[in-house]
């Protein structure tokens, strides 16, 4: 779990129109439901939306965004809150989820599905006209506060089936598509993030492109941005292009060598 | 040496990743054509699903192979057969001069047949275009990929050691392109593919060189008659052409039948109105179009048709939508695996929307309490409530009354006084390969003749009385006999829907073919999958189809499963006899190469930690399985019915070890 205090502007660059909609479910109110593929920026979205929204407001809250990366230990309790002992009694403590409710930060649900069904449910209350959260361990009913907003995101397509968002809890969010970027665009998000050449950037999506074409064999997802990314920022630092490719794009997409092998004789006709 | 058979795999990921979808990767034998169309000089060459390469190439290293796959994407992505002879009429004055409307000029008459008919001797135009064409696409292969510069060099080094001096203008050419040195006499050609190769140049502009080289190296074959050209019938890059062409004209007729369709909706409501005003007035203009429209959708319908047939016949079927993979196979006679023996096609189960699946639903409902009583032995309970531990939903009252003590007694407790539920998770993947050989068409029980009783032939007897007619009828209506691949199909899906329930991972397959390269696996769930009425449709739709080559099916099985990464691995065949194939073997009655095939798959299955089951529904199954299954792994069932309550108890056996 980690949070964001307003700093400077997160970059982001905008795909279509999603800033516009995600200004206006906030306003309304609405839930959001991010999907995508790894890596291709929906969590930098988040954080760049929660310092546009905070930007010119009075009040911060103190953790205006809260993250919470789900994985399939993930309860309930885990964000709600807990019972811990301390010294001589147990006293309840707030969950990030709970603590966001109360102080009308923005909470963002990374990989929802990678958590218990126990947690999904649990969020239908906030997402609907009541907004309010129920802690059964303390009989308590968190009214949400009034600038709380409730960003969740999934990776569809990602895992098995079983792990598929019910639709029960799909339909109470707005819904913002997210893929990776075309090679223009992505060149300028490498060549921004990774302060390298347009050229070099450019192979780096390329290739980024092309290894995505084969992303049913042995690995879910393709190679994301922020990987290219990273191999941009290795060669900004020096590392020839092909190392910097092999650390950060082909050992890490796959461990199935005959992919790994392929994706490396991709790069290797890309890179001059 | 390089070999197709070391870099295969990889090469075909490689091909996919660049291509941006799937191709097969064959090697030059396996290409037949009814048409005699031929491969270039090296083997290399492609059809619209499928490139060829040779088996075997004189290379410093495997990135060659790499080079010769990126020359046939480049053809691709330069758009090599999306030539159009209309628009390079348009473009090109040298050719509007030339060119004179063949006698037997028909709509499907292929573009670069004109083209190259253009010229006296087409084949040798056809040799220079695409000698022409080669150096457009090794320069933008250079621009866009110059990671492959390297590779192109050292490939052309190596085979330039092999060139020698000649007057030969094509030769020469190639020698050009490989940088090496040539016979400056031909040097208008050596700079017409230097311009090919800068900057972004159309297939127009090749043409367009076409014609200002021609004459020049004809005149080379037409001095000397020892170097006439020798005439070629069919090529295959017009073939390729024509394919591209078919893509267009399949367009094109989307485009028709959607227009059809906005004048259909136009007509329905306010159009109908006006012509009853105007009834029995001249026929209006918009319906005049409709007929034009419906006409050219007519003909372009037929015109598409037939042009499909010429390609496959031209160029074989149409394998897009199936994934190839190549096997190596046991021979027992020599004691040695064939490398890369058997091509595997895998292809998904299409079902017809209309597939009847009452019948297997009402089959799940007729097992469904036997087999979920099978199973509850083998099904975790779920969720469990796991106590003392350092983190979890709810306090241990135990563990915290324990540490509580521990506090006032002044030590330190213990820090686990937690209790959260863990799911118990079950780490299985089984295979099921279903045998839909020709012969799982035959019924379940042979009919024997059983000598009939004294009282059988009175009935007979009054049988022929006119008043029993009715009962007459009744008996020769027999029931439809049940066959093998229904019961086949009925136990797949009674252990679909229960191994759903139980959450295991699963897929099925039904395999056939006939011969090693075209061995079929067809796709009627894969693991990840989820169980739907689909897959039911594909289940219903798996039917008899040709031979049974066991062993690389087997094979692809254990690809699969080895894929899955699940901890425990179970690969089950059914089969109604013992594995058969035109090519299976030596001899075709000797069955003896097919079941060392099939037990040597099945060993090496085993080597990689799969559980493998055979079970058969063939009675004089017992003297081949024994030899064929590990550990005589193997049940032959007597009764078929008996199939899905056996396969059940088997599999619950398989995986309780």
């Amino acid at each position: 779990m980690n949070s964001l205090t307003l700093g400077g502007q997160p970059y982001y660059l905008p795909l279509k129109d999603e800033i516009s909609l995600f200004e206006s479910a906030y306003e309304a109110k609405l839930p959001i439901l991010l999907k995508g593929p790894t890596g291709c920026g929906k969590t930098r979205f988040v954080e760049h939306m929660t310092w546009q929204l905070y930007q010119g407001k009075s009040e911060i809250p103190e953790v205006p965004l809260v993250t919470v990366s789900c994985h399939e230990d993930l309860t309930a309790t885990d964000m709600v809150g807990r019972y811990l002992l301390k010294g001589d009694e147990t006293v309840w403590s707030d969950g990030p989820l709970t603590r966001a409710v109360r102080t009308g930060a923005i909470c963002y649900l990374d990989e929802i599905v990678e958590a218990r069904k126990d947690t999904t449910v649990l969020i239908h209350s906030l997402t609907d006209h009541r907004r309010i959260l129920p802690i059964d361990k303390t009989g308590e009913l968190v009214p949400a506060h009034d600038e709380f907003l409730l960003v969740i995101s999934y990776n569809p397509g990602y895992q098995s089936v079983l792990k598929d968002l019910k639709p029960s809890t799909r339909q109470r969010f707005v819904s913002l598509e997210f893929d990776y970027p075309s090679v223009e665009l992505e060149t300028t998000i490498i060549a921004h993030e990774a302060q390298i050449e347009a050229d070099g950037a450019e192979r780096l999506a390329v290739i980024g492109e092309r290894v995505r074409n084969l992303k049913q064999h042995g690995f879910e997802e393709g190679v994301s941005t922020r990987l290219l990314i990273y191999a941009g920022q290795l060669m900004a630092r020096d590392i020839d292009p092909r190392r910097a490719a092999e650390a950060a794009i082909i050992s890490a997409v796959s461990d199935d060598k005959t992919v790994q092998q392929a994706v490396a004789d991709i790069v290797d006709v890309i890179l001059p | 040496m390089q070999q197709l058979a070391d870099i295969e795999e990889t090469l075909s990921l490689f091909t996919e990743g660049i291509a941006g979808k799937y191709l097969h990767i064959k090697a030059s034998d396996e290409f037949v054509s009814r048409l005699g169309l031929t491969l270039d000089l090296l083997g290399s060459g492609q059809t619209q699903d499928t490139i060829f390469l040779p088996n075997e190439l004189n290379a410093p290293s495997s990135a060659s192979y790499r080079f010769l796959v990126m020359e046939q994407i480049g053809q691709r992505e330069c758009g090599t057969f999306q030539f159009r002879f209309e628009q390079a009429l348009d473009r090109i004055e040298a050719l509007r001069a030339i060119y004179t409307p063949p006698r037997d000029l028909t709509p499907r008459t292929g573009d670069y047949y004109l083209l190259f008919g253009c010229f006296p001797k087409p084949s040798l135009a056809s040799e220079i275009f695409f000698l022409l064409e080669k150096a457009r696409v090794i320069g933008h292969l250079l621009r866009r990929y110059p990671g492959l510069k390297r590779h192109i060099e050292v490939y052309f080094e190596h085979v330039g050691r092999d060139s020698y001096p000649t007057q030969d203008p094509l030769e020469n050419a190639k020698n050009h392109l490989q940088g090496n040195d040539c016979d400056p006499q031909w040097a208008p050609l050596y700079k017409a593919m230097d311009e090919l190769k800068q900057g972004e140049k159309t297939v127009y502009d090749c043409a367009h060189r076409l014609c200002d080289v021609y004459t020049l190296v004809e005149s080379h074959f037409v001095s000397s008659d020892s170097l006439a050209f020798e005439e070629e019938g069919e090529q295959l890059g017009d073939w390729l052409n024509r394919e591209q062409r078919l893509e267009e004209w399949e367009e094109d007729m989307e485009k028709v039948e959607s227009a059809l369709f906005s004048f259909d909706q136009f007509e329905g409501d306010e159009v109908e109105a006006e012509l009853s005003e105007n009834a029995g007035g001249s026929v209006r203009e918009e319906d005049l179009d409709i007929k034009s429209l419906e006409e050219s959708k007519d003909q372009l319908k037929r015109r598409i048709d037939m042009e499909r047939s010429s390609i496959q016949h031209a160029m074989g079927p149409d394998q897009s939508i199936s994934r190839s993979f190549r096997y190596d196979e046991w021979d027992y006679t020599s004691r040695s695996y064939l490398r890369h023996w058997c091509r595997v096609f895998e292809e998904p189960l299409v079902a017809a929307d209309e597939e009847d699946i009452d019948e297997l639903n009402q089959v799940i409902r007729d097992y469904r309490p036997l087999v979920q009583r099978q199973l509850e032995q083998i099904r975790p309970t779920g969720l469990q409530r796991v106590k003392r531990v350092q983190d979890g939903d709810e306090l241990d009252l135990n563990a915290i009354i324990e540490a509580r003590q521990d506090l006032r007694a002044g030590q330190s407790p213990d820090e686990r006084f937690y209790s959260r539920k863990e799911r118990m998770h079950r780490d299985v993947c089984a295979v099921f390969l279903v045998d839909l050989s020709a012969s799982t068409d035959d019924p379940i029980e042979k009919v024997e003749p059983v000598p009939l009783t004294e009282e059988e032939k009175e009935m007979i007897d009054n049988l022929r009385d006119p008043w029993d007619a009715i009962t007459a009828d009744q008996l020769d209506e027999e029931e439809p006999k049940r066959k093998i691949i229904d019961v086949q199909r009925e136990a797949m899906v009674v252990m679909a829907s229960a191994l759903d329930a139980l959450g295991d991972s699963y897929g099925i397959y039904g395999f056939s073919g006939y011969g090693k390269d075209c061995v079929e696996l067809f796709v009627a769930k894969e693991p990840n999958d989820k169980f739907t009425t689909s897959t039911l449709r594909s289940i219903a739709s798996m039917s008899p189809k040709r031979s049974t080559r066991m062993g690389p099916a087997i094979r692809h099985g254990v690809t699969k499963l080895t894929q899955s990464g699940q901890a425990m691995k179970i690969l089950i065949i059914l089969s109604d006899g013992f594995p058969q194939d035109c090519d299976y073997g030596p001899e075709r009655g000797n069955h003896d190469y097919g079941v060392e095939d099939t037990a040597k798959a099945l060993e090496e299955a085993e080597r990689k930690g799969i559980e493998t089951f055979c079970i058969t529904v063939d009675r004089s199954g017992h003297d081949y399985l024994k030899r064929m299954c590990p550990n005589g792994r193997y049940m032959v069932i007597e009764e078929m019915n008996d199939l899905p309550d056996q396969l059940t108890k088997l599999y619950t056996l398989l995986t309780n070890r």
